[in-house]
């Protein structure tokens, strides 16, 4: 492990003093760290794990009178809904997605069935899925939300190029606060034509699909959403939606 | 013609460097690294946009199981230098104390009672689940026997026992958990609480809506209207 070398050359010279060269083997301790990191590296979590803040309503009776009524033609209900297999584990599509749905329909449900065939007649009712973004373009949920919320999104985009070029002052701590005040101003202009959205989720719909309905609301920066108890007629609607389309 | 010498070297490699290399890697470790909190079972967090970090102060987190059980886990001031202060440990005691009292009211001709033993357990607990009949069995088990107990999802004794609960007057024992949280004494606990950050529910991502539907609901029955969710990171394309 440590050796002690002389180096003499193999002449020996009376007298000289005889000069040592120590070597110390430091493999047994670089193995030693080696273990002791693997261990630090297995035990540790690097990546701390997010919140998302959200309020629900007091439970309390409100008075029919006191409720604020959101308008018909801004009100946009999601339902969520998630397959599910025998065991009530989640289905996953070819690409390995969880088949999460989102149901959504605008305005007042209607669930009239004049021609007594046992279906509704006029089902605004329409699928559509999380899907995210296709590069700079939104696809499924995501293109309804931001179309029905477009006026607030345009402001805001001027706001964030001027934000990205620091506008608002050199400082980016001052920077951003003037940004993030101005935005809130924007999401709550009452001039503009904002989206009321009422989420609702299938008692079987998975705890996913909420954060991710959730997480549309802060991405297309709508302000006001609420999450609501789904009632009968959203399953009526949903099963008459079914019965029209079938899975494949 | 100069005949080709081939030295002899030693194949001795100084390891030095790579020694001082590995001992700064495993400093950097030791010092970023905090330990994986124990938790009855694993579950994988759905992921968010949302950036606000978790609290590790002043948190009192929910932990959903995909089966339905509940399991609590409380964290008082990190910076709590004496035993008077409300650390973790002392915040603990408290509530416990706190939550045995408000059940016993509510359950005269079933009390549950501790001793100081089974008290100094509680609080050194990181994580706990177990119905209050339960409680004083589960505290006198050591601390293998207690992972082992709570992580047995199929046991009836495992998980706070939740209900859907309107009335004030009987609260269930989850509702008795948060209440006797909310009223530990620390104000710091009660300011997190109110403003949403103190209260954490974490569940898996695979879990259906109506088993998490049953902590939001209660928790909105006990006007705590406020509070996070436990998400992962993800980013605005996926």
């Amino acid at each position: 492990m440590a050796q002690i070398e002389q180096s003499d050359n193999g002449k020996k010279k009376k007298g000289a003093q005889k000069k040592m060269s120590i070597h110390v083997d430091f493999t047994p301790m670089v193995d030693m760290n080696m273990l002791l990191i693997t261990f630090f590296m297995l035990c540790t979590t690097m990546i701390k794990s997010q919140t998302l803040t959200i309020s629900l309503p007091s439970n309390e009776k409100v008075e029919q009178n006191q409720m604020n009524k959101a308008k018909e033609s801004e009100a946009i209900t999601l339902i969520l809904a998630t397959d599910r297999n025998a065991n009530g584990d989640v289905k996953k599509d070819d690409a390995g997605r969880p088949m999460n749905t989102v149901y959504y329909y605008e305005g007042m449900p209607e669930i009239a069935d004049a021609d007594g065939d046992g279906l509704i007649d006029n089902n605004k009712l329409k699928a559509e899925q999380f899907l995210g973004n296709d590069g700079k373009l939104q696809q499924g949920i995501r293109k309804i939300l931001h179309d029905r919320n477009k006026q607030v999104l345009e402001k805001i985009d001027k706001e964030k190029a001027r934000w990205r070029a620091k506008e608002f002052s050199p400082n980016s701590a001052i920077n951003d606060s003037i940004y993030q005040a101005r935005a809130r101003e924007i999401r709550n202009d009452s001039t503009l034509t904002r989206p009321v959205v009422i989420i609702k989720a299938a008692p079987e719909a998975s705890w996913e699909s909420l954060i991710s309905a959730l997480d549309e609301m802060q991405i297309n920066q709508i302000s006001r959403y609420q999450i609501d108890n789904i009632n009968k007629t959203d399953s009526v609607l949903i099963l008459d939606y079914l019965a029209k389309h079938p899975k494949k | 013609m100069g005949k080709v010498k081939i030295k002899r070297k030693s194949t001795l490699i100084d390891m030095t460097a790579m020694s001082d290399v590995t001992v700064l890697l495993l400093t950097f470790f030791m010092l970023t690294s905090t330990f994986l909190q124990k938790e009855p079972v694993t579950v994988l967090t759905p992921s968010s946009v949302s950036e606000q970090k978790v609290p590790t102060a002043n948190l009192a987190s929910v932990l959903v199981s995909p089966e339905g059980k509940i399991f609590i886990s409380i964290a008082g001031d990190a910076d709590a230098a004496t035993k008077d202060e409300w650390g973790s440990e002392a915040i603990r005691r408290q509530i416990l104390l706190n939550a045995v009292d408000m059940y016993n009211n509510q359950h005269p001709s079933n009390k549950v009672q501790l001793t100081e033993q089974q008290v100094q357990t509680f609080s050194k607990i990181n994580m706990f689940g177990v119905p209050f009949q339960v409680l004083p069995q589960f505290l006198s088990l050591s601390q293998t026997e207690q992972d082992k107990f709570i992580s047995d999802m199929n046991n009836k004794g495992v998980g706070i026992p939740i209900n859907d609960n309107k009335d004030m007057e009987r609260l269930n024992e989850f509702q008795i958990w948060m209440r006797a949280i909310y009223n530990s004494g620390n104000d710091n606990l009660q300011k997190a609480m109110k403003k949403g950050e103190g209260i954490a529910v974490k569940a898996d991502k695979d879990t259906p809506y109506n088993t998490v539907h049953d902590v939001l609901d209660n928790l909105q029955t006990l006007k705590m209207n406020r509070f996070s969710i436990m998400t992962a990171l993800k980013t605005e394309q996926d």
